[in-house]
């Protein structure tokens, strides 16, 4: 499929992905651990979706199935072999500093220097997103406080505790006030309290008119916060749509797995 | 404004960890303590004396200012004896006496020498000082050595000539003269190594890196970010190490303070100076090159060790070849390390250092377009 022009006025669809396609070379270890003879492995297989303004937008699939490295190639850390996205109209193979300006991207493999301080680190990516000192000053100040990080404002970042650690990344992520917020399992790791917190503050997002992309394989996370939901299987899009619409009056567990066995063509 | 906060923030990494701190300043320390130890065994301690028996043959004011050289070194004497003497009639006699060891060096200075380098004399005649000695009898090679650095700085044009009576004694002169730059040079790249692998490699095997990727900061604002204040960083270490070779080089040629910078003249110690302010950053962004192909701190230590070993290598070898051509300019790093060695024998070529210092800056830039272009490199930033 032909890759189209970004559209200028990317209007409610702030998200749109086309044909993207990823494949990886394994290395001989990796090709015994997969028990496979292929030097070359398809994770992304022709993904196609649409993410709309101020919603809630959840990758859902098992592991392996592509979910991460969709959200590394609208992140741009990663580049798609063919096809393209778009992020407010930006397209991550031509534009990639366009997308990185209106993008916030939290995972857990982008890791905060542990020498420095939350409020440090906080003012440095400010910097870099090119926020203005008072407006950075005035983020700070409502995150933290937001989050309980100001009394752990000058603690070392290798010091705090995990859950302390995640909230962390999750303000330094989104610094500069993003259109578009990228979560890969946002809550993995988190103890039950701090991840209650990192979900009531995505529906706060959603609120103030964000358009939010997570990857989750935890199905109930899927039914709090999505208003859309992609079923990605072996790196393809297996269902997209509404929430309510892929799940057709089912819950989203029995639903996924129905997928899953259509798909596979095995049982779980 | 993004290029400083990333400036700042290897700053404050480096400042906020002493530990860092004393790993650049050790190195200066260890070349004073070794070359001073070094020094001292070649020449038989610090606290030499020495009463010269000097020939001189015509009049100069140069002798009252090596005489008052002399004079400032404690327990130094000289005794200048001048041509036609008792015993001693002939410039030929005198130099028989050196040959011998009777006396220490003979010094000839042509007609009419201060008028004519004031430019008050008559004619056309150009005015020339000769110094003969033999580097064999140590007390003459210490009196060669600093009436050589009063004469080759004397602020004005004259021919001037040097003569050892043995020229092979000079050997562990020179062989020092040629070993100081490779040690400059490798003291230089453990200082640059010891910051450049934790904060490149150290950051990508950590995944901050990464972190810092995903912002709107343009690659090669990320690669100066890294390079500028590392090279910085390097440069307390290679200042320290520049200090430590400066301190410790009378102890090291077995002279004086003055006579070793009167030696190598304060353009010299310019030249040597901006090789090594040149020198630093090409280091740095080599070793942030191979730090950024590279997956860990273990695996860039590995590959830094051989570029190191190369360097080495080459070093050494433009340490005892003589005669390298001016090609040797176009060669990063090799050239400083000549243009040093000619510093320090008094063979220096500005035009060389020039160009070495201007070639090294430029090799830099390139550098840093790579190391941009690696970071924008999915394979390498992200590759298993």
């Amino acid at each position: 499929m032909a890759t189209q022009m970004p559209f200028k006025d990317f209007g409610e669809e702030v998200v749109r992905a086309e044909n993207l396609r990823k494949t990886f070379t394994l290395s001989r270890k990796q090709q015994r651990l997969e028990h496979t003879d292929f030097a070359r492995k398809v994770a992304v297989n022709g993904l196609s979706f649409s993410a709309q303004r101020g919603e809630i937008y959840g990758l859902l699939g098992p592991n392996g199935a592509g979910k991460t490295t969709t959200l590394r190639m609208l992140s741009t850390l990663i580049g798609p072999d063919s096809g393209d996205a778009f992020v407010c109209g930006h397209s991550v193979v031509r534009e990639p500093q366009k997308v990185r300006d209106v993008i916030g991207f939290m995972t857990s493999e982008l890791k905060l220097e542990g020498f420095f301080t939350p409020s440090y680190l906080f003012d440095f990516f400010g910097a870099m997103h090119g926020v203005e000192k008072e407006a950075l000053s005035a983020r700070k100040k409502e995150l933290f406080g937001r989050f309980g990080i100001d009394r752990f404002a000058e603690v070392k970042v290798r010091d705090l505790s995990t859950g302390m650690l995640q909230k962390v990344s999750l303000v330094v992520a989104i610094v500069h006030d993003p259109a578009v917020v990228i979560f890969d399992e946002p809550t993995n790791g988190l103890d039950v309290l701090t991840a209650k917190v990192v979900t009531d503050f995505l529906l706060e997002l959603k609120a103030m008119g964000k358009s939010i992309l997570l990857s989750t394989h935890i199905f109930s996370l899927v039914e709090k916060l999505c208003d859309r939901v992609g079923i990605i299987i072996d790196g393809k899009m297996a269902a997209d749509g509404k929430l309510t619409d892929v799940c057709a009056g089912r819950n989203i567990e029995d639903r996924f797995f129905e997928i899953y066995r259509a798909v596979r063509g095995e049982s779980v | 404004m993004k290029l400083l906060a990333l400036m700042k923030k290897e700053f404050a990494r480096f400042f906020g960890d002493p530990r860092l701190l004393i790993t650049m300043i050790v190195p200066g320390v260890l070349i004073y303590l070794i070359y001073s130890v070094m020094g001292n065994a070649i020449f038989g301690g610090g606290e030499a004396r020495y009463d010269f028996r000097v020939y001189v043959s015509g009049e100069s004011a140069v002798v009252d200012v090596i005489d008052a050289a002399v004079a400032s070194n404690e327990g130094w004497t000289a005794e200048f004896i001048y041509l036609p003497a008792d015993g001693v009639q002939t410039v030929d006699e005198a130099l028989e006496r050196v040959n011998g060891g009777q006396a220490d060096a003979l010094l000839v200075f042509s007609e009419g020498f201060d008028e004519a380098i004031a430019g008050t004399g008559a004619g056309n005649v150009v005015p020339s000082a000769d110094l003969t000695y033999n580097s064999e009898n140590e007390t003459s090679a210490a009196f060669a050595s600093l009436a050589r650095g009063i004469l080759d700085n004397y602020g004005r044009t004259f021919s001037f000539t040097v003569n050892d009576f043995a020229e092979s004694a000079d050997f562990a002169r020179n062989m020092m003269a040629g070993l100081l730059p490779f040690l400059i040079v490798i003291f230089i790249f453990s200082a640059c190594m010891s910051v450049t692998l934790e904060s490149v490699a150290g950051e990508k095997e950590r995944g901050t890196l990464a972190t810092i990727l995903v912002t709107s900061a343009r690659r090669t604002d990320i690669a100066l970010g890294k390079v500028l204040p590392l090279s910085c960083v390097s440069l307390i270490g290679a200042a320290s190490s520049f200090l430590g070779v400066i301190l410790s080089l009378p102890t090291l040629m077995g002279i004086s303070v003055g006579s070793a910078v009167s030696g190598v003249g304060a353009l010299g110690y310019l030249m040597l100076l901006l090789l090594i302010v040149s020198v630093v950053p090409l280091i740095v962004s080599a070793i942030a090159v191979v730090s950024t192909l590279s997956h860990t701190v273990k695996e860039a230590s590995g590959y830094t060790s051989v570029l190191m070993l190369l360097m080495m290598v080459l070093s050494i070898v433009a340490a005892f070849v003589s005669g390298i051509g001016d090609w040797v300019v176009a060669v990063p790093v090799l050239n400083a390390v000549v243009c040093m060695q000619g510093v320090l024998t008094g063979a220096m070529s500005i035009w060389k250092c020039l160009v070495s210092f201007g070639l090294n800056f430029v090799y830099t830039a390139l550098l840093v377009f790579v190391i941009a272009r690696l970071l924008s490199s999915e394979r390498v930033m992200f590759g298993k």
